[in-house]
C-alpha cells in the first residue's frame, strides 16, 4: 500500500509538472480551475477534521493524502476508567480535545497548524482484551506523504506522558 | 501484586465520598479511583501525606502487604 501511495505522487508531481509548461499560465482557466479544487479540497479537510464521524476517511489505507502512524499500548486498568485517564492527559498534553465519545469509546485530539505542521489528527480507540484495556492510537496528518518522525515523536511523548501519569 | 490498597475501607469508616477526598487531597477522582483498585505505578509520599491527614490515618491502615 505504502509503495502505491508513493508511485501515485511521482505520478501526480510528473503529471503536474508535465502538464505545467502547457497550462500552467496566468489567467488560463484549466488553472484556474486546478488552483479552485487543491484550496477547496485543502478546505473541506480542514473543516472536517474536527470531528470524529471522519475517522474512517482520514484513518483510511485507501487516503493517499494522509499520512498514518498506529501504535498500541495495553493496561490493567478498566476501559471506563482509562478513558477518563486520556481525557485527562490530553487536557494536560501539547494536543487538544475535540471531541470524545464515551459510548463508543473513541477519542479525537488535535495538535494546532504551525508553520512547521499542518497538525495532527490524534484517535484512540479503546478495546477490552480479559483484564486488559487496549487503547489504539492512530496519529493522521493532513496533506503530507511523510510524518518524518514527527507523528512516532508525539505519539510517544504522549505515551509517555500516560506512563508518567500513572504516579500519583 | 503483593500490595492491598485499602483505601475504600478507610472512606467506608469514614464515611466519605472519593469526590470528597479528591476536593481535599488535590488528587482527581480518576487517580483516586486507580489507586483504589491498586493500579497505579507508584504513589508519591506527599501524596500519601495528604490522604492519610484527610482521612486521620496511618500509610499503613491504606496500603497492606499480603504474602
Amino acid at each position: 500500500m505504502k509503495s502505491l501511495k508513493h508511485i501515485s505522487v511521482a505520478f501526480l508531481i510528473i503529471l503536474i509538472s508535465g502538464l505545467g509548461t502547457y497550462y500552467l499560465k496566468p489567467k488560463n482557466p484549466i488553472m484556474m480551475i486546478f488552483q479552485f479544487l487543491i484550496v477547496g479540497f485543502f478546505i473541506f479537510n480542514l473543516i472536517i477534521r474536527k470531528s470524529l464521524s471522519f475517522k474512517n476517511y482520514f484513518t483510511s489505507q485507501y487516503n493517499l493524502f494522509t499520512t498514518k502512524v498506529w501504535s498500541e499500548k495495553s493496561y490493567d486498568i478498566p476501559k471506563e476508567l482509562m478513558f477518563e485517564k486520556i481525557i485527562e492527559v490530553i487536557n494536560h498534553s501539547d494536543f487538544k480535545l475535540v471531541e470524545s465519545d464515551k459510548d463508543k469509546f473513541e477519542i479525537l485530539a488535535i495538535s494546532t497548524i504551525t508553520f512547521k505542521s499542518w497538525g495532527e489528527n490524534l484517535y484512540i480507540s479503546f478495546e477490552t482484551k480479559g483484564n486488559e484495556t487496549i487503547m489504539k492510537f492512530c496519529s493522521a496528518t493532513l496533506f503530507q506523504i511523510y510524518s518524518w518522525g514527527k507523528n512516532e515523536k508525539n505519539c510517544t511523548d504522549l505515551l509517555n506522558e500516560i506512563e508518567k501519569s500513572l504516579t500519583i | 501484586m503483593a500490595i492491598v490498597v485499602n483505601l475504600d475501607v478507610m472512606l467506608a469508616k469514614r464515611k466519605m465520598k472519593l469526590k470528597e477526598l479528591s476536593e481535599k487531597v488535590g488528587v482527581s477522582t480518576v487517580n483516586l479511583s486507580i489507586l483504589k483498585q491498586g493500579k497505579v505505578k507508584a504513589i508519591r509520599f506527599s501524596t500519601l501525606d495528604s490522604i492519610c491527614l484527610a482521612l486521620d490515618c496511618q500509610p499503613g491502615d491504606i496500603l497492606e502487604h499480603i504474602e
